[in-house]
Protein backbone atom coordinates (compact mmCIF):
# COMPACT_ATOMS: atom_id res chain seq x y z
CA UNK A 1 0.00 0.00 0.00
CA UNK A 2 1.99 2.57 -1.24
CA UNK A 3 2.38 5.76 1.15
CA UNK A 4 4.38 9.16 0.90
CA UNK A 5 4.84 12.05 3.21
CA UNK A 6 2.47 14.20 3.31
CA UNK A 7 4.49 17.38 5.07
CA UNK A 8 2.05 19.63 6.55
CA UNK A 9 -1.86 18.59 6.09
CA UNK A 10 -3.25 22.33 6.44
CA UNK A 11 -1.21 23.42 3.73
CA UNK A 12 -1.69 20.53 1.01
CA UNK A 13 -4.56 21.04 -0.77
CA UNK A 14 -7.51 18.98 -1.82
CA UNK A 15 -6.40 18.45 -5.22
CA UNK A 16 -2.93 17.18 -4.45
CA UNK A 17 -4.22 15.25 -1.70
CA UNK A 18 -6.98 13.64 -4.27
CA UNK A 19 -4.20 12.92 -7.14
CA UNK A 20 -2.40 11.03 -4.56
CA UNK A 21 -4.74 9.37 -3.28
CA UNK A 22 -6.07 8.23 -6.96
CA UNK A 23 -2.04 7.49 -6.81
CA UNK A 24 -3.04 4.90 -4.58
CA UNK A 25 -1.42 6.80 -1.13
CA UNK A 26 -3.68 5.82 1.50
CA UNK A 27 -2.11 8.48 4.01
CA UNK A 28 -3.41 11.54 1.84
CA UNK A 29 -6.71 10.08 2.14
CA UNK A 30 -6.44 9.75 5.57
CA UNK A 31 -5.92 13.33 5.46
CA UNK A 32 -8.96 14.34 3.69
CA UNK A 33 -10.95 11.93 6.01
CA UNK A 34 -9.76 14.35 8.75
CA UNK A 35 -10.19 17.50 6.82
CA UNK A 36 -14.02 16.08 6.25
CA UNK A 37 -14.53 13.80 8.75
CA UNK A 38 -16.58 16.28 10.70
CA UNK A 39 -18.55 17.76 8.54
CA UNK A 40 -19.44 14.72 7.31
CA UNK A 41 -20.77 12.93 10.72
CA UNK A 42 -22.65 15.84 11.10
CA UNK A 43 -24.79 15.69 7.72
CA UNK A 44 -25.26 11.74 8.72
CA UNK A 45 -25.77 12.71 12.32
CA UNK A 46 -28.56 15.34 11.32
CA UNK A 47 -29.77 13.09 8.91
CA UNK A 48 -30.32 10.01 10.57
CA UNK A 49 -30.25 11.43 13.93
CA UNK A 50 -28.36 7.95 15.80
CA UNK A 51 -24.77 8.37 16.34
CA UNK A 52 -24.12 4.53 15.91
CA UNK A 53 -25.92 4.63 12.27
CA UNK A 54 -24.45 8.14 11.63
CA UNK A 55 -20.89 6.81 12.33
CA UNK A 56 -21.21 3.89 9.84
CA UNK A 57 -23.06 5.79 7.24
CA UNK A 58 -19.63 8.63 7.29
CA UNK A 59 -17.13 5.74 7.19
CA UNK A 60 -19.29 3.74 4.40
CA UNK A 61 -18.82 7.49 2.71
CA UNK A 62 -15.22 7.64 3.11
CA UNK A 63 -14.98 3.73 1.94
CA UNK A 64 -17.23 4.39 -1.34
CA UNK A 65 -15.55 7.99 -2.26
CA UNK A 66 -11.80 5.73 -2.37
CA UNK A 67 -13.33 3.19 -4.31
CA UNK A 68 -14.82 6.18 -7.09
CA UNK A 69 -11.72 8.01 -6.70
CA UNK A 70 -10.32 6.71 -10.24
CA UNK A 71 -13.55 8.46 -11.49
CA UNK A 72 -13.29 11.77 -9.94
CA UNK A 73 -12.59 14.66 -12.03
CA UNK A 74 -10.10 17.05 -10.81
CA UNK A 75 -12.26 20.34 -11.76
CA UNK A 76 -14.58 19.49 -9.18
CA UNK A 77 -14.70 20.08 -5.82
CA UNK A 78 -13.60 17.36 -3.66
CA UNK A 79 -16.05 18.37 -0.70
CA UNK A 80 -19.28 18.95 -2.94
CA UNK A 81 -18.60 15.35 -4.84
CA UNK A 82 -18.30 13.50 -1.29
CA UNK A 83 -20.76 15.35 0.15
CA UNK A 84 -23.02 14.25 -2.51
CA UNK A 85 -21.90 10.21 -1.97
CA UNK A 86 -22.40 10.45 1.73
CA UNK A 87 -25.73 12.59 1.25
CA UNK A 88 -26.86 9.35 -1.08
CA UNK A 89 -25.45 6.64 1.29
CA UNK A 90 -27.88 8.60 4.38
CA UNK A 91 -30.71 8.86 2.17
CA UNK A 92 -30.75 5.36 1.18
CA UNK A 93 -30.52 4.31 4.35
CA UNK A 94 -32.88 6.24 5.55
CA UNK A 95 -35.53 5.09 2.41
CA UNK A 96 -34.59 1.37 3.55
CA UNK A 97 -35.23 2.19 7.04
CA UNK A 98 -39.12 3.87 5.75
CA UNK A 99 -39.80 0.84 3.58
CA UNK A 100 -38.99 -1.64 6.10
CA UNK A 101 -41.49 0.18 8.28
CA UNK A 102 -39.96 -0.60 11.78
CA UNK A 103 -41.72 2.66 13.41
CA UNK A 104 -38.78 5.09 12.90
CA UNK A 105 -40.44 7.77 11.76
CA UNK A 106 -43.31 7.09 14.63
CA UNK A 107 -43.60 10.42 17.28
CA UNK A 108 -44.58 7.73 19.22
CA UNK A 109 -41.16 5.66 18.75
CA UNK A 110 -38.87 7.90 17.17
CA UNK A 111 -35.98 9.07 19.83
CA UNK A 112 -33.38 11.35 19.46
CA UNK A 113 -30.07 9.76 21.12
CA UNK A 114 -27.49 12.48 21.38
CA UNK A 115 -23.83 11.60 20.60
CA UNK A 116 -21.53 10.82 23.71
CA UNK A 117 -18.91 13.22 23.00
CA UNK A 118 -20.01 14.65 20.09
CA UNK A 119 -20.49 18.56 19.79
CA UNK A 120 -24.43 19.03 18.94
CA UNK A 121 -24.17 23.21 20.18
CA UNK A 122 -22.57 26.03 18.96
CA UNK A 123 -18.76 25.92 19.76
CA UNK A 124 -17.27 28.68 22.32
CA UNK A 125 -18.40 28.84 26.40
CA UNK A 126 -21.39 29.84 27.22
CA UNK A 127 -22.64 30.45 31.26
CA UNK A 128 -23.47 26.72 32.46
CA UNK A 129 -27.46 28.19 32.27
CA UNK A 130 -27.03 29.50 28.65
CA UNK A 131 -25.11 26.17 27.95
CA UNK A 132 -27.88 24.00 29.33
CA UNK A 133 -30.53 25.84 27.23
CA UNK A 134 -28.51 25.62 24.24
CA UNK A 135 -28.38 21.96 25.29
CA UNK A 136 -32.27 21.51 25.58
CA UNK A 137 -33.17 23.47 22.76
CA UNK A 138 -30.78 21.54 20.23
CA UNK A 139 -32.76 18.32 21.75
CA UNK A 140 -35.40 19.21 20.57
CA UNK A 141 -35.12 20.63 17.16
CA UNK A 142 -33.08 17.28 16.71
CA UNK A 143 -36.43 15.28 18.16
CA UNK A 144 -38.42 17.65 15.80
CA UNK A 145 -36.17 16.98 12.59
CA UNK A 146 -36.49 13.01 13.76
CA UNK A 147 -40.45 13.25 13.69
CA UNK A 148 -39.97 14.92 9.95
CA UNK A 149 -40.44 11.91 6.90
CA UNK A 150 -37.14 12.01 5.08
CA UNK A 151 -37.85 13.74 1.96
CA UNK A 152 -38.75 16.66 4.71
CA UNK A 153 -35.56 16.23 6.98
CA UNK A 154 -33.70 15.74 3.71
CA UNK A 155 -34.22 19.32 2.10
CA UNK A 156 -34.15 20.78 5.50
CA UNK A 157 -30.71 19.37 6.52
CA UNK A 158 -29.78 20.76 2.98
CA UNK A 159 -30.90 24.07 3.22
CA UNK A 160 -30.95 25.00 6.61
CA UNK A 161 -27.50 23.46 7.47
CA UNK A 162 -25.27 22.91 4.36
CA UNK A 163 -27.18 26.63 3.40
CA UNK A 164 -27.51 24.86 -0.44
CA UNK A 165 -29.48 27.04 -3.08
CA UNK A 166 -32.53 25.48 -4.45
CA UNK A 167 -31.02 24.34 -7.50
CA UNK A 168 -28.13 22.34 -5.38
CA UNK A 169 -30.98 20.85 -3.73
CA UNK A 170 -33.09 20.28 -6.23
CA UNK A 171 -29.23 18.95 -8.45
CA UNK A 172 -28.70 16.52 -4.86
CA UNK A 173 -32.03 14.83 -4.40
CA UNK A 174 -32.29 14.83 -7.40
CA UNK A 175 -35.89 16.69 -8.44
CA UNK A 176 -37.28 19.68 -9.31
CA UNK A 177 -37.26 23.18 -8.32
CA UNK A 178 -41.36 22.97 -7.38
CA UNK A 179 -40.80 20.29 -5.10
CA UNK A 180 -37.84 21.51 -3.14
CA UNK A 181 -40.11 24.67 -2.69
CA UNK A 182 -42.96 22.43 -1.99
CA UNK A 183 -40.69 19.77 0.81
CA UNK A 184 -39.44 23.39 2.47
CA UNK A 185 -42.70 24.74 3.20
CA UNK A 186 -44.39 21.77 4.60
CA UNK A 187 -41.44 20.55 6.35
CA UNK A 188 -41.29 23.90 8.20
CA UNK A 189 -44.94 24.07 9.25
CA UNK A 190 -44.29 20.80 11.01
CA UNK A 191 -41.42 22.09 12.77
CA UNK A 192 -43.23 25.77 13.22
CA UNK A 193 -45.87 23.60 15.41
CA UNK A 194 -43.40 21.69 17.43
CA UNK A 195 -41.25 24.41 17.99
CA UNK A 196 -43.66 27.17 18.52
CA UNK A 197 -42.46 28.19 22.26
CA UNK A 198 -38.90 27.68 21.33
CA UNK A 199 -38.58 29.94 18.75
CA UNK A 200 -40.90 32.81 19.89
CA UNK A 201 -38.47 33.57 22.74
CA UNK A 202 -36.26 34.71 19.83
CA UNK A 203 -39.31 37.35 18.35
CA UNK B 1 -57.76 19.00 8.73
CA UNK B 2 -56.96 21.39 5.89
CA UNK B 3 -53.34 21.38 5.17
CA UNK B 4 -51.70 25.04 5.40
CA UNK B 5 -51.56 26.37 1.19
CA UNK B 6 -48.39 26.29 -0.32
CA UNK B 7 -46.57 29.70 -0.25
CA UNK B 8 -43.33 29.46 -2.06
CA UNK B 9 -42.88 33.32 -2.62
CA UNK B 10 -42.73 33.37 1.13
CA UNK B 11 -40.30 30.53 1.38
CA UNK B 12 -38.05 31.94 -1.61
CA UNK B 13 -38.11 35.07 0.07
CA UNK B 14 -36.64 33.72 3.27
CA UNK B 15 -34.06 31.91 1.79
CA UNK B 16 -33.42 34.36 -0.93
CA UNK B 17 -33.66 32.34 -3.48
CA UNK B 18 -35.83 36.06 -5.32
CA UNK B 19 -34.00 38.69 -7.04
CA UNK B 20 -34.41 42.52 -6.57
CA UNK B 21 -37.92 43.44 -8.02
CA UNK B 22 -39.43 40.03 -6.59
CA UNK B 23 -38.14 41.08 -2.87
CA UNK B 24 -39.08 44.85 -3.59
CA UNK B 25 -42.17 43.70 -4.06
CA UNK B 26 -42.65 40.93 -1.66
CA UNK B 27 -41.68 43.81 0.74
CA UNK B 28 -44.41 45.79 -0.72
CA UNK B 29 -46.67 43.41 0.24
CA UNK B 30 -45.80 42.10 3.61
CA UNK B 31 -46.07 46.24 4.87
CA UNK B 32 -49.87 45.52 3.72
CA UNK B 33 -50.33 42.20 5.00
CA UNK B 34 -49.92 42.02 8.90
CA UNK B 35 -50.32 38.21 8.93
CA UNK B 36 -48.02 37.00 6.27
CA UNK B 37 -45.74 39.34 7.53
CA UNK B 38 -45.95 38.02 11.55
CA UNK B 39 -45.96 34.72 9.29
CA UNK B 40 -42.87 35.50 7.83
CA UNK B 41 -41.18 36.65 10.82
CA UNK B 42 -41.88 33.61 12.53
CA UNK B 43 -40.67 31.20 9.90
CA UNK B 44 -37.41 33.74 9.88
CA UNK B 45 -37.37 32.99 13.61
CA UNK B 46 -37.61 29.25 13.23
CA UNK B 47 -34.63 29.57 10.39
CA UNK B 48 -32.14 31.14 13.03
CA UNK B 49 -33.20 28.79 16.01
CA UNK B 50 -32.25 25.97 13.56
CA UNK B 51 -28.98 26.61 11.85
CA UNK B 52 -27.69 28.22 14.99
CA UNK B 53 -28.21 24.58 16.82
CA UNK B 54 -27.50 22.58 13.99
CA UNK B 55 -23.79 22.86 13.36
CA UNK B 56 -22.90 22.52 10.18
CA UNK B 57 -19.81 20.76 11.59
CA UNK B 58 -19.54 18.15 14.38
CA UNK B 59 -16.67 16.59 16.68
CA UNK B 60 -16.59 12.88 15.15
CA UNK B 61 -16.71 10.51 18.11
CA UNK B 62 -13.54 7.96 18.15
CA UNK B 63 -12.15 9.91 15.34
CA UNK B 64 -8.91 8.23 15.20
CA UNK B 65 -10.85 5.15 15.58
CA UNK B 66 -12.89 6.15 12.31
CA UNK B 67 -9.84 6.90 10.14
CA UNK B 68 -7.70 3.55 11.65
CA UNK B 69 -11.20 1.55 10.54
CA UNK B 70 -11.21 3.28 6.97
CA UNK B 71 -8.17 2.38 6.66
CA UNK B 72 -7.85 -1.51 7.71
CA UNK B 73 -11.11 -1.42 5.38
CA UNK B 74 -9.42 0.04 2.30
CA UNK B 75 -5.88 -2.63 2.72
CA UNK B 76 -8.82 -5.66 2.90
CA UNK B 77 -10.76 -3.89 -0.45
CA UNK B 78 -6.97 -4.32 -1.99
CA UNK B 79 -5.94 -7.71 -0.81
CA UNK B 80 -9.54 -9.16 -2.03
CA UNK B 81 -9.01 -7.33 -5.38
CA UNK B 82 -5.55 -8.59 -5.49
CA UNK B 83 -6.73 -11.90 -5.22
CA UNK B 84 -9.46 -11.61 -7.58
CA UNK B 85 -7.10 -10.49 -10.49
CA UNK B 86 -4.96 -13.34 -10.13
CA UNK B 87 -8.30 -15.80 -9.72
CA UNK B 88 -9.39 -14.39 -12.94
CA UNK B 89 -5.75 -14.17 -14.67
CA UNK B 90 -6.90 -13.98 -18.64
CA UNK B 91 -4.59 -16.07 -20.24
CA UNK B 92 -4.58 -18.55 -22.47
CA UNK B 93 -3.04 -21.19 -20.27
CA UNK B 94 -5.91 -20.93 -18.08
CA UNK B 95 -8.15 -21.39 -21.02
CA UNK B 96 -7.07 -24.39 -22.48
CA UNK B 97 -6.22 -25.54 -18.47
CA UNK B 98 -9.84 -25.21 -18.12
CA UNK B 99 -10.93 -27.34 -21.40
CA UNK B 100 -8.83 -29.79 -20.61
CA UNK B 101 -10.59 -30.60 -16.94
CA UNK B 102 -11.84 -33.82 -16.99
CA UNK B 103 -15.25 -32.87 -16.23
CA UNK B 104 -15.17 -31.45 -19.35
CA UNK B 105 -13.93 -33.86 -21.35
CA UNK B 106 -16.09 -36.53 -19.61
CA UNK B 107 -19.13 -34.91 -20.19
CA UNK B 108 -18.25 -35.06 -24.01
CA UNK B 109 -18.56 -31.67 -25.04
CA UNK B 110 -15.58 -30.79 -25.67
CA UNK B 111 -14.70 -28.09 -28.31
CA UNK B 112 -11.79 -26.39 -29.33
CA UNK B 113 -12.20 -23.87 -32.02
CA UNK B 114 -8.83 -23.59 -34.18
CA UNK B 115 -9.21 -20.66 -36.17
CA UNK B 116 -7.48 -19.78 -39.63
CA UNK B 117 -7.48 -16.22 -39.95
CA UNK B 118 -5.92 -13.54 -41.24
CA UNK B 119 -5.79 -9.81 -39.42
CA UNK B 120 -6.09 -6.90 -41.33
CA UNK B 121 -3.69 -4.83 -39.66
CA UNK B 122 -5.98 -1.33 -38.96
CA UNK B 123 -4.52 2.15 -40.50
CA UNK B 124 -3.57 4.27 -37.88
CA UNK B 125 -7.06 5.53 -37.01
CA UNK B 126 -9.43 3.16 -38.41
CA UNK B 127 -10.92 0.38 -35.72
CA UNK B 128 -9.13 -3.17 -36.03
CA UNK B 129 -10.97 -5.97 -37.42
CA UNK B 130 -9.90 -9.40 -38.09
CA UNK B 131 -11.24 -11.46 -40.80
CA UNK B 132 -12.15 -15.08 -40.26
CA UNK B 133 -11.22 -17.59 -42.71
CA UNK B 134 -12.61 -20.72 -41.71
CA UNK B 135 -12.85 -22.30 -37.98
CA UNK B 136 -12.43 -25.96 -36.61
CA UNK B 137 -14.11 -27.75 -33.83
CA UNK B 138 -12.58 -31.23 -33.15
CA UNK B 139 -16.37 -32.20 -31.56
CA UNK B 140 -18.80 -31.86 -34.21
CA UNK B 141 -21.83 -30.68 -31.91
CA UNK B 142 -20.17 -27.52 -30.99
CA UNK B 143 -20.50 -24.50 -33.92
CA UNK B 144 -17.82 -21.52 -33.83
CA UNK B 145 -18.74 -18.36 -35.19
CA UNK B 146 -17.34 -15.08 -34.98
CA UNK B 147 -18.52 -11.58 -35.40
CA UNK B 148 -17.10 -8.25 -35.08
CA UNK B 149 -18.16 -6.31 -32.12
CA UNK B 150 -18.25 -2.59 -33.64
CA UNK B 151 -18.56 -0.97 -29.73
CA UNK B 152 -15.88 -3.54 -28.03
CA UNK B 153 -13.66 -2.89 -31.48
CA UNK B 154 -13.26 -6.91 -30.86
CA UNK B 155 -13.54 -9.78 -32.68
CA UNK B 156 -15.97 -12.39 -30.59
CA UNK B 157 -16.02 -16.14 -31.06
CA UNK B 158 -18.49 -17.93 -29.78
CA UNK B 159 -19.03 -21.42 -29.23
CA UNK B 160 -22.37 -22.57 -29.26
CA UNK B 161 -22.79 -26.15 -27.82
CA UNK B 162 -20.53 -26.33 -24.90
CA UNK B 163 -21.98 -27.40 -21.71
CA UNK B 164 -22.87 -24.94 -18.55
CA UNK B 165 -18.89 -23.44 -17.20
CA UNK B 166 -19.22 -24.57 -13.55
CA UNK B 167 -19.58 -20.98 -11.44
CA UNK B 168 -16.38 -21.53 -9.92
CA UNK B 169 -14.52 -21.01 -13.35
CA UNK B 170 -13.32 -17.64 -14.15
CA UNK B 171 -12.98 -17.02 -17.73
CA UNK B 172 -12.48 -13.53 -18.69
CA UNK B 173 -11.49 -11.76 -22.19
CA UNK B 174 -7.92 -11.16 -23.64
CA UNK B 175 -6.89 -9.03 -25.98
CA UNK B 176 -5.30 -9.83 -29.14
CA UNK B 177 -3.47 -6.64 -30.37
CA UNK B 178 -1.93 -8.22 -33.34
CA UNK B 179 -1.83 -11.58 -35.15
CA UNK B 180 1.12 -12.92 -37.63
CA UNK B 181 0.72 -15.72 -40.28
CA UNK B 182 3.53 -17.64 -41.77
CA UNK B 183 2.57 -19.30 -44.62
CA UNK B 184 5.42 -21.95 -45.20
CA UNK B 185 4.57 -23.50 -41.54
CA UNK B 186 0.65 -22.57 -41.70
CA UNK B 187 0.94 -21.64 -38.23
CA UNK B 188 -0.79 -18.25 -36.85
CA UNK B 189 0.25 -16.63 -33.82
CA UNK B 190 -1.66 -14.07 -31.74
CA UNK B 191 0.46 -11.02 -30.09
CA UNK B 192 -0.51 -9.11 -26.68
CA UNK B 193 -0.26 -5.54 -26.92
CA UNK B 194 3.31 -5.92 -24.74
CA UNK B 195 4.64 -7.98 -28.09
CA UNK B 196 4.31 -11.36 -26.11
CA UNK B 197 2.92 -14.60 -27.80
CA UNK B 198 0.06 -15.49 -26.58
CA UNK B 199 -0.94 -18.24 -28.89
CA UNK B 200 0.40 -20.11 -31.68
CA UNK B 201 -1.41 -22.13 -33.71
CA UNK B 202 -0.77 -24.31 -36.58
CA UNK B 203 -1.48 -28.36 -37.70
CA UNK B 204 0.54 -31.42 -37.74
CA UNK B 205 1.26 -33.71 -41.27
CA UNK B 206 -2.31 -35.44 -40.61
CA UNK B 207 -4.21 -31.91 -40.57
CA UNK B 208 -4.73 -32.07 -36.89
CA UNK B 209 -4.53 -28.89 -34.65
CA UNK B 210 -1.20 -27.90 -33.01
CA UNK B 211 -1.42 -25.17 -30.51
CA UNK B 212 0.89 -23.86 -28.02
CA UNK B 213 -0.16 -21.35 -25.03
CA UNK B 214 1.44 -18.89 -23.17
CA UNK B 215 1.76 -20.28 -19.42
CA UNK B 216 1.75 -17.86 -16.68
CA UNK B 217 4.78 -16.00 -15.14
CA UNK B 218 5.99 -17.52 -11.93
Amino acid sequence: MPASAVSDPIEVSDIDLVKRSQAGDTRAFDILVTRYRGRIYAMTYHLIQNETEAWDLAQEAFIKAWRALPNFKLDAGFYTWLYRIAHNVSYDWLRKKKIQGDGEFDDEHTSHRAAAGAETAPKGDPAPDMAMRNAEVGQRIQAAIAKLSPEHRQVIVLREVEGLAYEEIAEMIPCSLGTVMSRLFYARKKLQEQLKDVYETTL
Amino acid sequence: MKPPSENHDLIRWLDGEMNDNERASFDEQLKHDPLLAKEAEELRALSATIRLHLPAEMKMPHADFFNSQIQVRISQMEADDARSNVASAPTWFAVFRWLRQPWFVAAGAAALAVLSFVLLRPAQDAPSQSTILSSYTPNTHVRAHTFHDEAADATVLMLDGLDEVPAEKKISGITVQRSEMEPEFASTTLFDAEGERLLMISRDSTGSPLIWTKTPRG
